[in-house]
């Protein structure tokens, strides 16, 4: 595979920048030196998108209606849930269309905002990384200021981010979160006890390695990790433009006299 | 908690709904309450003279060469955008004010005979307990149901932050990108809240062209509105290291009888008539803290739509209809 890769990506990077046909497999966190930004600090900016389906199921999936189907992105696909968590993980997915917290359009999340499948842009300073989404206009503050998580218990839908710098790698830790979210659409969640650790490597000009590590003791027996690519939107001019998920669910939802959300 | 608040609400409506709610567009700004004797709070006549008295500024630069607009920026000082037009008091939250308008020089939107009448409609359907209102409910404000949109997000409070080709506003809870590397806009078929933003140097002055708007949202909470049609062109200078002059040009001839400028100007946090010097924030949560709070310059989560479903819950059971752009008759 591996040499399938180095051989053929020659070939392919200049004949085309099609980004979905880069294998997954490559994307292991390797020697690849990104530039710097004005700040020294390694260039992580542009406009970025995930091209999987884990927005809809994290864990390998066969497809339905709207749903394709899908590699998931878990390391060794299993989830290590308790089997209270596990039961409700399984009734989660049964009413997945009625439960999933992101049919009310409220923040979902991290990890699951940044594979939803919506461009993202990374903005830099020196004590700040801001991440803006065009899903909902969302924007994200990574604060590398040396200030540690305020103290708590506080519930935020994306929790507080601190960052630093592990090389080349941005490391994140998220924390403060409530239990209000969801990975994925099949109904695998966590509780406000959720520590999150991220880790952004850019593995070429076009290409970031994403891995998450997921730890909530009230929910999972063990810390657990995903990994996928993120690609560099590759279009002339590209920018993000609006997804104002509230905007339009309450217009639809207003008009309607058996509407369930505005009871 | 339901009955009392509908009861409340019965008599005393949007005053109690909009208060948590322009908190957003505000960007986390308490709400005042204000006394009938409270002076009237100036905006652009006050502005417009101010302005003409200073001398000439040159802005540092980027080290792109061009004007250093970067940092921490508050709205403009007044009672809110309540109502863009010079008026009286109204009620407690609403203060007399010096009218937004700069052009023309009356301070009047000028709109058309159809546009005015649906502007007074509007207004009197507020359902606000204000002067001249009718007996029905027409519209919310769409502030309210947390849509936000131009040039409200431009009311509030941002932070600048300069990259080369993009000037990129912030806030606790939005953004905007604007690009200023000579891109053409999209078609101004697509439409949107915020639109499509083009930028570009002239001198001293970004001037950011916005097409594409949806006309969903308001000029403020009293109905002055825009529509589909509607083209915006912002000038941002700064006059003094403190101070943005912040001028937006608005055209739509099926709405106004001529293009009209809004005027104002954004101090740096921290700065200007009745800031408190210490206090370096003029967006985050923590826009209060001093700045000797490690955590007073961060920005920290604020949601809108995740709380707010019992004042939209409540909005609808009062009558409110749903705004849909308006669009003059042919």
């Amino acid at each position: 595979m591996k040499r399938w890769f180095v051989v053929s990506t020659a070939v392919f990077t200049v004949a085309c920048s099609v980004l979905a046909a880069m294998p997954a497999a490559a994307q292991t966190a390797g020697t690849y030196t990104p530039p710097r930004t004005r700040e020294g600090q390694p260039d992580l900016q542009g406009v970025w998108q995930a091209l999987n389906t884990a927005a809809w199921d994290i864990q390998d999936h066969g497809a339905s209606l709207g749903v394709p189907a899908g590699r998931g992105v878990v390391d060794g696909n299993a989830i290590p849930y308790t089997p209270t968590a596990l039961a409700k993980k399984q009734e989660n997915f049964k009413n997945r269309d009625a439960l999933d917290p992101i049919n009310k359009c409220f923040l979902p999340g991290v990890p699951r905002v940044t594979y939803l499948p919506y461009p993202f842009q990374i903005v830099q300073q020196a004590d700040r990384i801001a991440i803006l989404h065009e899903y909902s206009r969302i924007i994200r503050f990574i604060y590398m200021n040396g200030n540690p998580h305020p103290a708590g218990k506080i519930d935020w839908y994306m929790g507080d981010s601190r960052g630093r710098w592990d090389g080349n790698t941005l490391v994140v830790d998220v924390t403060h979160f409530n239990d209000e979210t969801w990975f994925d659409r099949a109904g695998n969640f966590h509780s406000d006890a959720l520590h999150v650790v991220e880790r952004f490597t850019r593995t070429g000009p076009d290409h970031m390695l994403y891995e998450v590590t997921v730890e909530d003791p009230k929910v999972f027996t063990r810390p657990w990790k995903m990994s996928m690519p993120l690609y560099r939107r590759q279009e002339k001019d590209i920018e993000l433009l609006e997804y104002e998920c509230g905007a339009y669910l309450l217009k639809q939802e207003w008009e309607k006299p058996d509407s369930a959300l505005l009871r | 908690m339901k009955e009392w608040l509908l009861t409340t609400l019965g008599t005393a409506a949007a005053v109690l709904l909009v208060l948590p709610i322009t908190g957003r567009a505000a960007g986390g700004e308490p709400q005042a309450f204000y006394r009938p004797d409270t002076p009237k709070f100036p905006q652009a006549r006050t502005w417009v003279a101010q302005k003409a008295k200073l001398p000439p500024y040159k802005a540092p630069r980027t080290p792109d060469g061009v004007p250093n607009l970067q940092g921490n920026w508050n709205g403009p000082v007044g009672g809110g955008n309540d109502d863009l037009e010079e008026h009286e008091f109204i009620d407690v939250t609403t203060p007399p004010q010096e009218s937004y308008v700069s052009d023309p020089p009356d301070g009047k939107v000028p709109y058309t005979p159809w546009a005015l009448a649906k502007r007074n409609e509007i207004r009197a359907g507020l359902g606000r307990g204000w002067p001249g209102e009718g007996s029905q409910r027409l519209y919310g404000d769409p502030n309210a149901l947390c849509l936000v949109g131009m040039p409200r997000i431009s009311f509030g409070a941002q932070e600048i932050l300069q990259k080369p080709g993009a000037v990129i506003l912030l806030t606790t809870n939005t953004y905007r990108v604007i690009p200023t590397d000579g891109r053409p806009h999209m078609s101004s078929d697509a439409k949107s809240f915020f639109g499509n933003s083009r930028g570009r140097w002239e001198g001293e002055t970004l001037v950011v062209d916005v097409t594409g708007l949806n006309g969903e949202t308001w000029f403020d909470s009293a109905g002055n509105f825009y529509g589909p049609n509607t083209h915006m062109i912002e000038r941002w200078t700064m006059v003094d290291p403190n101070t943005i002059d912040y001028e937006i040009t608005i055209e739509d001839p099926t709405l106004y009888t001529r293009p009209w400028k809004m005027n104002y100007p954004k101090r740096r946090a921290g700065t200007g008539p009745g800031a408190n010097p210490l206090s370096t924030n003029a967006v985050g949560a923590a826009g209060r803290a001093p700045a000797s709070d490690p955590y007073a310059k961060e920005f920290w989560e604020q949601t809108c739509t995740e709380g707010n479903h019992d004042n939209v819950v409540i909005l609808k059971s009062l009558g409110f209809k749903w705004f849909n752009a308006v669009v003059a008759p042919k």
